[in-house]
């Protein structure tokens, strides 16, 4: 066992919060967080071209792909940094861990160095109305015509669809077998036609999170496919094994840096404000039971960052996971919720005020917060499908 | 980083296991139960030749000088197992004098200990269960070469084992000013030097707590003692000193300096008693698992309905924080970083998670787990005893608000919490 880590790449955490500090203004990260809302604009673009010119994009990745085959403990390092003032880096999503594992040597060299610089940027295109939790029965449908696949369907949730350049998409290849056994990934260009992009608007949309709301989408998507013809080169590995190629890439999204802070960027949000803030000297800091509880919580957050340290390291022994990703998402998105509702509870009447109300805490982000973390329990596997996990793969516990 | 064990303490770790399998089965913890000693001297003895015993105490004194951590795993192991022996006490005395003690004093105990030839143990607690300095009122009073001890301790472990044990005595009274001692626990952490900068300083030294620990003989005359009947039937004892006296040299550390070298004799208690909770608890947990696996209700095993399913996976999810929190206090301890944040951290969850668990595996189990004579109960008592002991989470997670709140500076997950950077 070794909690430490080591003086390089203690100096890399420095050497990120010096570029921090001098190149991410509170412009840049006031256009980044309208990101959800209208894409990456140029001076979020720009940085991130910068960041991947220092290195600091995939370094765990391959170098013959523009990674720095480094250790996945450093790309987290960096990739914290980065999330901690609300920047995305790493390739961070399904797609790019799914490539590297399942795709072919061409699709290896036109995607990753493109992840890396920013060129390319993926919609996740699983759930559908009728398929959530229960993603494999999915009724999307590719049907293979000579060299091409044509696509009809629609898919749901697609939050980054509105700016995404591909389209990182499940669907039914063969309606015939066992519902797992009948998908297949395809990536796919957004601007093929047939694909329609809408909107569709939370309730974090009005207004919109403040910067700094660590659960604040205003707004996703639904994606529709009418007759989209792509080549078949366009697959992801098998055909029909594409059930399989996206669980890896959903394993490895649920773990990291940003899933972490997500869960408990609160813990610290709450515990400083009480450090410098009073009602008209009712100090919340100095009640024991305000005490006793932030103390509880930020125990569980050390859970977190312990499970997510776990998972690196797993990673980076080259195992797999069986059950401990999915335990992962099992206790931090809950942990995070639990800090918002204790927040709630911590501040009382104030903690409903929206960004623009007079008198709102922190421009209204604990408010904010209260509409979207429960979120985090719900996607990308929600929490009772992640313990089913837990349960029948780590514990082998009988399905019926 | 890297959080897994390595290839040396995976080994430790599975050869402690396959000989606990073989030498200590559940039915020597309920045998034990009945037995006067409360312990099996021939399986003691293997540990010492095993080199258990010595483990983690300097070579220079029979042991092996080997890493906290590698101690923990042991009692990871000794949990599972549920053994019956004064490892705990044992250890917690020897490695403080070890640490604190006189050269005299090592040489008399720790080879005996390390060769099996002695049994300690420790007492702190009054009338006032809270580990903290002011809950002491036994007085050690200064006579001819010596100190005369009166007082009563409760909750004395295997003192009916020991032959030795470390004694905490009031020998000045508390010093400042008239307004109520504030818990030392709450002070967030007196073994931790660069934290009491950070709160507002604490001595350094803990003279204001006038505490002396002294090592005396358990068979010394005036010492009395009246067994405990706990829960586990586990041997604790309320031990009285009626004007006991003592040589000089009994005196563990400095004179009214005593309280840091408690702290540190508190700190390793508390975080090997959690290795020994974490053990126990997954061990409890694995036969709430395959219980559930193989019992058969609406015609299918209970395993396989889902209420069950995310009952064993929180069981699951929850022992692993409780291992991955000892870990890294244990890892600290080791590197020579302050950790009583991190062993605070670690109790507090595993009184709360293991006791949540064990609790499951009973529901899981229904009936039969409630009978006596079902082997589960006898993790079940252990495990929920020890959530009560070394410390409250009530205790624990006071020193960590301490630290979180009582001092200048932003906090941040992952940085240290002992010293913490001006605001800003």
């Amino acid at each position: 066992m070794d909690f430490g880590f080591t003086p390089r790449q203690e100096a890399l955490k420095q050497e990120v919060r010096q570029f921090i500090a001098e190149n991410v203004s509170p412009e840049v990260l006031a256009e980044a967080a309208k990101g959800w809302e209208e894409g990456r604009g140029p001076r979020t673009r720009e940085l991130l071209k910068k960041i991947a010119d220092r290195g600091w994009v995939g370094i765990s990745w391959p170098k013959e792909y523009g990674g720095q085959g480094g250790s996945r403990i450093d790309q987290y390092l960096v990739e914290e940094e980065f999330a901690r003032v609300g920047i995305g880096v790493g390739g961070a999503g399904s797609g790019a861990p799914a490539i590297l594992a399942a795709g072919t040597e061409e699709q290896k060299q036109y995607f990753l160095p493109r992840i890396i610089r920013g060129e390319i940027v993926f919609g996740l295109g699983f759930t559908e109305p009728q398929a959530g939790a229960d993603l494999a029965s999915l009724q999307c449908r590719a049907v293979r015509d000579g060299d091409e696949y044509v696509v009809n369907g629609q898919k749901m949730f697609t939050s980054s669809a509105h700016f995404a350049t591909h389209l990182y998409l499940m669907a039914r290849t063969d309606p015939e077998a066992p519902k797992h056994k009948g998908i297949s990934i395809f990536l796919i260009p957004m601007d093929t036609p047939g694909i329609t992009v809408r909107p569709l608007w939370t309730i974090q949309s009005n207004p919109t999170a403040p910067l700094g709301t660590t659960y604040g989408q205003a707004r996703t998507n639904e994606v529709f496919l009418e007759d989209v013809h792509v080549p078949a080169s366009c697959i992801l590995g098998e055909e029909n094994m594409g059930w399989y190629v996206g669980a890896m890439g959903l394993n490895l999204d649920r773990v990291g840096a940003s899933r972490y802070l997500l869960s408990v960027s609160r813990d610290e949000d709450i515990i400083n404000w009480v450090k410098e803030n009073d009602f008209q000297g009712f100090t919340p800091a100095q009640d024991p039971a305000v005490r006793d509880r932030l103390a509880e919580l930020w125990i569980e957050a050390q859970v977190c960052r312990l499970m997510t340290l776990r998972s690196m390291s797993l990673v980076e022994h080259g195992g797999k996971f069986t059950y401990e990703g999915s335990a992962e998402k099992v206790f931090s998105p809950e942990h995070g919720v639990r800090t918002t509702e204790t927040i709630t509870q911590v501040l009382g009447p104030y903690a409903q005020l929206m960004n623009g109300s007079p008198e709102a805490i922190e421009d209204g982000i604990f408010a904010h917060n209260v509409l979207g973390a429960f979120q985090s329990g719900i996607n990308h596997g929600s929490v009772q499908v992640m313990r089913d996990q837990v349960a029948r793969r780590g514990l082998g516990m009988p399905r019926s | 980083m890297d959080v897994l064990l390595n290839e040396e303490e995976q080994m430790l770790k599975n050869l402690a296991r396959e000989f606990l399998e073989k030498e200590c089965p559940p039915e020597m913890a309920r045998a034990m139960e009945a037995d006067d000693l409360g312990y099996p001297p021939a399986l003691w003895k293997k540990l010492a030749d095993l080199g258990w015993l010595g483990l983690a105490l300097p070579e220079a004194y029979g042991g092996q000088g080997l890493p906290l951590a590698y101690l923990g795993l042991i009692f990871e192991e000794l949990g599972r197992a549920i053994a019956p022996v004064p490892f705990h006490s044992t250890m917690m005395a020897a490695l403080t004098i070890a640490k604190d003690g006189s050269e005299q004093q090592k040489k008399e105990v720790l080879p005996a200990v390390a060769r099996g030839d002695m049994v300690l143990t420790w007492a702190l607690l009054e009338t006032d269960p809270r580990l903290l300095p002011e809950t002491v009122h036994a007085q050690a009073t200064p006579q001819g070469n010596g100190y005369v001890i009166s007082g009563t301790k409760m909750f004395v472990d295997n003192f009916n084992a020991a032959q030795k044990f470390l004694v905490a005595c009031r020998t000045a009274p508390v010093s400042g000013d008239k307004s109520p001692v504030t818990p030392l626990y709450e002070r967030g952490g007196l073994s931790s030097p660069p934290l009491q900068r950070g709160v507002g300083g604490i001595s350094a030294q803990g003279s204001e707590a006038g505490l002396s620990l002294f090592l005396v003989d358990t068979n010394l005359p005036g010492i009395s003692h009246t067994p405990l009947g706990t829960m586990v039937k586990d041997k604790q004892s309320r031990v009285t000193f009626d004007r006991v006296a003592v040589p000089a040299s009994s005196l563990v550390g400095r004179l009214h300096q005593g309280w840091p070298v408690i702290e540190g004799m508190l700190d390793r208690g508390t975080i090997l008693l959690c290795a020994q909770m974490l053990g126990a608890t997954r061990k409890d947990a694995e036969m709430g698992i395959d219980y559930a696996k193989n019992r058969v209700a609406f015609g299918r095993p209970i395993g396989a309905f889902q209420s069950i399913q995310h009952l064993c996976a929180d069981m699951i999810v929850w022992v692993d924080g409780v291992q991955l929190l000892t870990y890294e206090a244990l890892w600290r301890m080791d590197q020579g970083l302050p950790a009583s944040i991190e062993i605070s951290q670690a109790k507090a969850f595993a009184n709360d998670k293991c006791e949540a668990v064990v609790r499951s595996s009973q529901v899981i189990h229904g009936g039969i787990g409630f009978m006596a004579e079902f082997n589960l109960n006898l993790w079940f008592r252990r495990v929920s005893s020890w959530t009560m002991r070394m410390g409250t989470s009530f205790e624990h997670r006071a020193r960590i608000a301490r630290a979180l709140l009582d001092q200048p500076g932003r906090v941040r997950l992952g940085e240290s919490m002992y010293d913490l950077a001006p605001s800003g």
